[in-house]
């Protein structure tokens, strides 16, 4: 990841979302993104140019672009069609955005165009987030990674988030997920954790 | 075999699409995929194809194809005939508060101008306010005025077609609970299609969200009404029989909304029937 001083930036085309731009490079606010939140307060996973993403709850295209900064392509899942307005003008004005209006609970609707990646990044705002990115997994090389964004509202408000955070790792433990990392995003964003898995190879590949 | 995007792979052969990027769009949209035995596409097999030449080529032809598709799903979707009403709808909620808004600062600036100005003890309607506080107002205070007066006419002449729009849109739910009322419903679902899917008991009380959520987290009695408080039955019917008209009116609603989208026609057997047990549930004998 790229950082002058403790500002975390990605270099491209600059103006998407009237972002800072600081020596060159777009300022990636952690308290807009939380993907930049992410990388802030853990580890994350380094994204690198030859990284293939595929991205579910791409949204107005903000945090996807700078994702598509770092990386070869991207391949940006969204459902609702406002967003999506934006997500492909922002896909016209990059080589590496491939755009997808579809529903990530239907990975058959978008199959044929989705190939193997290296990376899944899913912030979806819908309950059922472990059984989405389960069934995304299909995409997912042996030995990729996994960053899901636990919106633990979207699941059930009346819950207590910890014990949301504690259902979804114990899910994707179950579908045969090693969880590395799950960290919460405070100060950045309330009620919001980020869990970082590994798909391992299947014994005898 | 597998189908994907750029042909169709399997037992050592394939064969790619030929077509303009129309034909490939069609195309994608309508692949039907078993996930079971799917692997992805891999790139190097297109070029085997002979459909692309380069990895470079393969993710440009890839992005034209997708952000094609992607336009036609959203013009789609904005292609209903409810999707411009409920940007009506919303508008014309916004606009309500803004004229409430400006007016009450408005009265209390003229308030200041006329130290012995009071609207205590007197009937006076908003708009005869406004004119009041124009007419009397030198600057900037009546050029406001001025601009409320106007917003509150434009207002009135977009709530004439929401309600002309919504009686074509939702015939059925516009005939039982009127136009505006059926819009706001239809709009606090989402849309026509989201509205017809909720259960009569959602329907009930759609609008008072504040009042649900601070029943399910902390036991405060269950709301009666939401919007389909603003149908007379249930707002003129005295207080211990308002639940159970709100109750019998959301499920005839719940009936309309579906007959709307499916059919999009109004319905008469269905309307009469629905209001009579409609009329007859404030009056006890229909419990």
């Amino acid at each position: 990841m790229i950082w002058i001083g403790d500002v975390l930036v990605s270099r491209g085309e600059g103006g998407v979302y009237n972002e800072r731009m600081l020596g060159g490079a777009r300022v990636w606010e952690p308290y807009r993104s939380k993907l930049a939140a992410l990388y802030h307060v853990g580890k994350g996973v380094e994204l690198e140019p030859s990284l293939r993403v595929l991205y579910l709850g791409a949204a107005n295209g903000t945090t996807v672009s700078h994702v598509a900064d770092y990386t070869e392509a991207v391949y940006a899942v969204e459902f609702a069609p406002r967003p999506m307005q934006d997500l492909i003008e922002v896909a016209r004005r990059r080589k590496n955005v491939i755009p997808i209006m579809a529903d990530a609970t239907r990975p058959e609707t978008y199959a044929p165009i989705v190939e193997a990646v290296d990376l899944i990044y899913q912030d979806v705002a819908q309950p059922g987030q472990a059984a989405i990115a389960i069934r995304n997994c299909l995409f997912l090389k042996p030995g990729g990674y996994l960053i899901l964004m636990l919106k633990t509202r979207s699941v059930d408000v009346r819950k207590d988030p910890a014990i949301v955070f504690d259902e979804t790792i114990a899910a994707l433990k179950e579908a045969g997920f090693i969880v590395l990392e799950s960290v919460w995003l405070t100060p950045y964003h309330q009620d919001h954790a980020a869990i970082i898995c590994t798909k391992p190879a299947k014994p005898g590949e | 075999m597998q189908s994907y995007w750029f042909g169709d792979v399997g037992e050592g052969r394939c064969s790619a699409v030929t077509g303009d990027v129309n034909a490939m769009v069609s195309r994608i949209l309508s692949l039907s995929t078993q996930l079971d035995t799917f692997t992805p596409p891999d790139w190097q097999q297109a070029v085997a194809c002979g459909f692309c030449s380069d990895r470079a080529d393969y993710l440009a032809l890839l992005q034209a194809v997708c952000i094609a598709a992607a336009e036609r799903s959203v013009r789609e979707h904005y292609s209903g005939k409810d999707a411009e009403l409920l940007q009506m709808v919303r508008t014309l909620d916004e606009m309500d508060t803004v004229v409430n808004l400006l007016s009450e600062r408005a009265a209390d600036w003229y308030m200041v101008r006329h130290p012995a100005f009071s609207r205590k003890y007197r009937r006076t309607p908003a708009h005869i306010l406004v004119r009041t506080m124009r007419e009397n107002s030198r600057g900037a205070l009546g050029k406001v005025a001025g601009e409320i007066g106007q917003l509150a006419d434009t207002r009135t002449a977009l709530a004439k077609e929401v309600s002309a729009r919504a009686n074509d849109v939702m015939p059925n739910t516009s005939a039982l609970i009127g136009g505006l009322v059926a819009a706001r419903l239809m709009a606090h679902a989402g849309g026509l299609l989201p509205l017809s899917r909720l259960p009569a008991s959602a329907i009930q009380v759609l609008g008072a969200r504040t009042a649900l959520f601070a029943h399910l987290k902390t036991h405060t009695p269950s709301p009666k009404h939401g919007i389909i408080f603003q149908h007379r039955r249930v707002h003129n019917a005295p207080r211990d029989v308002r639940g159970r008209v709100a109750r019998v009116l959301a499920g005839k609603l719940a009936i309309a909304a579906r007959i709307d989208y499916f059919r999009g026609v109004a319905v008469p057997e269905f309307l009469e029937q629905a209001q009579n047990r409609i009329d007859t549930a404030g009056k006890g004998d229909g419990a």
